[in-house]
């Protein structure tokens, strides 16, 4: 016990010593400056003693104590197996904005001034956790549409109020609340303080969080400025194959009520598993009365059919322009996406004309056609490539078709001959199919609507404006239809609407979807597309509803789409009908996100297809 | 008291260093059953250095006698730099008996570093390493 004492003394000691801080105004730094605020520039060391279990060794399984979150929440979290992290996709996910200041590595902060003015641009921050730049806007710039695409840090922008600076943040992709498997939405928006008193700097957040929180979650931590900075800033992840012989596909999870860790922790700390399970009412001194005599332990954690069926209503905000307009959003590379026709259009723009995929609604064509020529005033619109057959992606192929050119022909014939017939309409012959085929519930479209060129097997290739254009059906998927156009220079991917952000996908049994053949075209699209830094950037992702994304969303939705299918899966095993399986509600927890009640693709018609789909011999 | 002194270590070890090149994507509560120990004897097939964690792949009898290729995490790049560990320390091959805590699921077999041991052969030299994967 003497040395234990011995030992806590010194080190008490030492960082006492090492933590003093100077009095406000002695330091030669950091002081106020009343036009431009107070200057963070230089390096900060993260003080590690804060919060110290959580940050370094990292937080127990099911310790979601204190937390505000949510019941879907806890249903992810307890879903939640380490094991996921031995993915090559995982392994270098990065902490966002919200979380990665509890990370253990220095950062800088430097300006960036108008040359002219010398007034402040922006702050500019680098977090050796996962070498990440942050830009804090400060000349009062809006935030992009709701349909840009998110990064680990967000969009940021920032303001002076007395000596602090306050942060605004959106755009920030899923992340954790807690690295034990508590989501933390994309939908999160994030409020910062930096307070700077002289040598030290604190930094206070709020999370908001409309999916996963019930409140808004705030933390705090503190900074010493380091005069020194020297060492190393990098922080270069490596993905790899860390664990052998896992099938392709697998994402590990635990079927809800299998977790067999859900009591570790609260025996570990004598607490009762309420207290464990966190929750809103676990932040405040009055939950103390509940642990004192605290509801009876359940013999055994929830059963494989019982699911709490919380309704969880969809918080997600909307990612589509809601003033009737068509809208443009550069992509990278020769690349747009057009919103708010309906499904996404993506445009490419060349020498050599303009190619796009899909066509979006009847209603919008002109819009579409008017945004396409301002992209290419020049250059006739040459080909259109349909994803599918619906036709929120198919409805502008008739207006489209007769504003393009269609040039094949020409070297031989001595005139454009084919020019008057408008452009090429490329699509998986099941598509042709189905649009010239009239059905019990659906009309044939209308001839000059269908598609023009055909191929009838699992890809064509083309190049168009100095790219390769690979166009690959997707069998089986969200139709039997289905392709994916993948532009490689440009390395970006329009997918149709196999893979969207604004809700699960929708398994179209009747037109040939089935729920494997979605998986395999999600994996698909993750096998073509490579994360330009730590699952973040190079191959973008135009999804056929919703806002722009890289592969990082596309992970997330595989993962998302399996577990729910695995649950299903294990449910049939267990001999449950389809009724009590919408009723046992395995999508809990992802439908405050995704989920629907009414439209095209409800929650409770993606668990009937997944049931239906698993369920044919 | 071990997490207390533990705590206390590292975190005055924070101040005084420039930077923390230490640290877990994950969380090792979350990933290890760190009050347990395994030890495996086998072939190397695999050194990762790399980051956020290094990786050693080594071939060994499981509790059953089955073979099976374990996935040993040691530290970052940087941990193992400061400890004398290079990307040459360790080749295929090479016969080495590991101490860890073992993964919480089984089918991975996952290991936290703990020890490891290549004893001398005419070829090389025995190397060495104990300490404490962050």
């Amino acid at each position: 016990m003497g040395d234990f004492r011995r030992t806590m003394t010194s080190s008490m000691l030492l960082i006492a010593a090492l933590t003093t801080v100077p009095v406000f105004g002695q330091a030669v730094v950091g002081e106020f400056v009343p036009d431009i605020g107070l200057d963070l520039s230089g390096t900060w060391n993260p003080l590690l003693h804060e919060d110290f279990l959580e940050r370094i060794p990292g937080p127990e399984l099911v310790n979601y104590s204190g937390l505000p979150i949510t019941e879907g929440s806890r249903l992810w979290g307890e879903s939640w197996n380490a094991s996921r992290l031995t993915m090559p996709e995982h392994q270098c996910q990065v902490h966002v904005s919200p979380y990665i200041y509890r990370g253990p590595m220095q950062m800088r902060f430097w300006t960036e001034r108008d040359p002219q003015s010398q007034k402040i641009i922006a702050i500019r921050n680098y977090i050796s956790t996962y070498e990440q730049n942050r830009t804090i806007w400060m000349d009062n710039r809006p935030h992009p549409p709701a349909w840009a695409a998110h990064t680990w840090m967000g969009f940021s922008t920032g303001k002076w109020e007395g000596n602090i600076l306050t942060v605004y943040t959106t755009h920030i992709k899923q992340g954790w609340v807690r690295r034990d498997g508590l989501p933390e939405s994309d939908q999160a928006t994030l409020v910062e303080h930096f307070i700077r008193h002289g040598d030290r700097l604190t930094h206070v957040s709020i999370v908001t969080d409309p999916v996963y929180l019930t409140e808004p979650l705030v933390k705090s931590e503190d900074f010493a400025y380091n005069a020194n900075a020297a060492g190393n800033w990098l922080y270069p992840c490596e993905e790899v194959e860390e664990v052998e012989g896992r099938p392709k596909g697998a994402v590990p999870n635990y079927l809800p009520g299998q977790n067999p860790f859900i009591m570790e922790y609260a025996n570990m700390y004598h607490l009762p598993l309420i207290a464990a399970l966190g929750g809103p009412e676990t932040m405040y001194p009055e939950f103390e009365k509940v642990i004192k005599n605290p509801p009876p332990e359940p013999k055994d954690t929830l059963a494989l059919d019982e699911i709490t069926p919380m309704p969880e209503k969809n918080m997600a905000q909307s990612p589509n322009p809601t003033d009737g307009e068509v809208h443009i959003l550069p992509v990278q590379g020769n690349i747009y996406m057009l919103v708010g026709a309906g499904g996404n259009i993506a445009v490419q723009v060349g020498d050599m004309g303009v190619l796009i995929v899909d066509t979006g609604l009847a209603s919008t064509a002109d819009k579409v056609i008017a945004a396409i020529h301002k992209l290419s005033p020049e250059k006739p619109l040459q080909y259109i490539i349909n994803t599918h057959v619906h036709p929120d992606h198919t409805g502008g192929n008739e207006k489209l078709r007769a504003a393009g050119v269609t040039i094949t022909g020409a070297n031989v014939t001595g005139d454009i001959a084919d020019a008057s017939k408008g452009a090429a309409i490329i699509a998986q012959q099941a598509v042709q199919d189905r649009m010239s085929a009239s059905s019990a519930t659906q009309k044939a479209a209308p001839a000059d609507s269908w598609p023009t060129d055909t191929y009838l097997g699992d890809r064509k290739t083309m190049w168009f404006n100095d790219e390769s254009v690979d166009i690959m059906h997707e069998k089986a998927a969200h139709t039997d239809g289905d392709s994916i156009v993948y532009f490689r220079h440009s390395d970006v991917i329009a997918t149709g609407d196999i893979f969207v952000t604004t809700g699960y996908p929708f398994i179209d049994l009747e037109r040939g979807g089935s729920i494997q053949g979605e998986l395999n075209a999600l994996n698909n699209l993750l096998d073509l597309s490579i994360s330009k830094h730590d699952e973040e950037g190079g191959t973008y992702i135009i999804p056929g509803h919703g806002r722009l994304c890289d592969r990082w969303e596309l992970i997330e939705y595989r993962d998302m789409v399996t577990i729910i299918r695995d649950r299903i899966q294990a449910m049939i095993k267990k001999g449950m009908t389809v009724d009590q399986v919408k009723a046992a509600r395995p999508t809990m927890d992802y439908d405050a996100r995704y989920g629907a009640d009414k439209g095209f693709g409800t929650t409770d018609g993606f668990v009937e297809a997944v049931y239906k789909s698993l369920s044919k011999k | 008291m071990k997490r207390t002194l533990l705590f206390l270590g590292l975190a005055a070890a924070s101040m005084l260093s420039t930077q923390v090149n230490v640290y877990a994507h994950h969380s090792f509560a979350a990933t290890y059953f760190e009050d347990k120990t395994v030890t495996i004897e086998g072939k190397l097939v695999q050194f990762l250095y790399r980051n956020p964690h290094s990786f050693v792949h080594v071939e060994a009898p499981d509790d059953k006698g089955e073979m099976q290729t374990w996935a040993v995490e040691w530290g970052a790049g940087g941990q193992l730099s400061r400890d004398g560990v290079t990307r040459e320390s360790l080749k295929p091959g090479d016969h080495v008996i590991v101490k860890g805590n073992p993964g919480r699921n089984p089918e991975d077999h996952r290991v936290r570093m703990q020890a490891i041991t290549r004893p001398a052969t005419a070829d090389a030299a025995e190397f060495s390493w104990k300490g404490v994967v962050q």
